[in-house]
């Protein structure tokens, strides 16, 4: 995660932009995210439901920041 | 199974009290509209939204995120010693934490006096009204999660965990790690993606 968040804060010091970096950094955000959820939460083995609630969040909100920055980019 | 059975094995499973997790979710939806809200704000304003997200100092987002994301480690080191009896492991890994989560504080209160510093506020822009509303609602979270923490480290010290039960340690650590998880959407939404 911390290697994660080197690569983030890099593609930001360097001033990628466009819908590469763009999607990059949200895939970045899955991942780190995904982390804390199952391993930091303690959400690996947790009934369907909580898991849903919690990946459902996540989707939706990369989502939807996604298609909005592809919207602006294109 | 009755429902009222299912529901119990369920809240056995989740780490800590099942009141905390449905707090977590209701933060966690407004975190949620709070970003969509902000991206679909951008959408309108591209250009000023990349020109003042340029002014962001990316260094203290970056050790910022290092600091919350050691912070949630190191939680998670206070739960498993906790599990094993080892009491006073489990108290030096939270105030390791609150160290860091100090760290954070320290830098998010320098970054926003840089700011208010040279007259930006929260109605100098629509980037700066999300840029401080955003980090500063978060702040107010990773406050709330230390004073949950130093209660937690005051009740240990007290001998109320053991290995059988430490669902206060787990509550406490279930809501620091939903401090962080927002944190990581945040951090390069605001920071970063342009």
């Amino acid at each position: 995660m911390l290697c994660l968040t080197l690569f983030t804060y890099s593609m930001g010091k360097f001033g990628y932009s466009g819908t590469i970096p763009a999607m990059l950094l949200l895939l970045t955000v899955l991942i780190k995210s995904t982390f804390i959820i199952r391993d930091f939460m303690g959400l690996r083995g947790v009934s369907l439901l909580w898991r849903a609630i919690m990946y459902g969040w996540l989707w939706i909100i990369t989502t939807a920041i996604a298609v909005t920055y592809l919207i602006s980019i294109n | 199974m009755s429902n009222s059975t299912a529901i119990e094995n369920e809240q056995r499973l989740l780490p800590g009290d099942l009141a905390i997790w449905f707090f977590i979710f209701a933060e966690l939806l407004v975190f949620g509209i709070f970003f969509i809200v902000y991206s679909i704000q951008r959408l309108q304003h591209v250009e000023l939204f990349n020109q003042y997200q340029a002014t962001l100092n990316k260094e203290t987002g970056a050790i910022n995120t290092v600091l919350l994301i050691t912070a949630s480690y190191f939680v998670v080191r206070a739960v498993d010693a906790i599990k094993t009896n080892n009491i006073s492991s489990c108290i030096n890994w939270l105030y390791a934490s609150l160290g860091m989560g100090t760290g954070f504080l320290i830098l998010k209160s320098y970054e926003f006096y840089s700011k208010f510093s040279v007259g930006i506020g929260i109605n100098t822009n629509d980037f700066y009204f999300f840029y401080i509303s955003l980090t500063f609602f978060h702040f107010l979270h990773v406050i709330l999660g230390m004073i949950i923490i130093f209660f937690v480290i005051l009740f240990a010290k007290k001998g109320k965990y053991s290995a059988k039960e430490h669902t206060g340690i787990e509550t406490a650590a279930s809501y620091w790690h939903m401090v962080d998880l927002v944190w990581i959407v945040l951090f390069p939404l605001v920071y970063i993606i342009h």
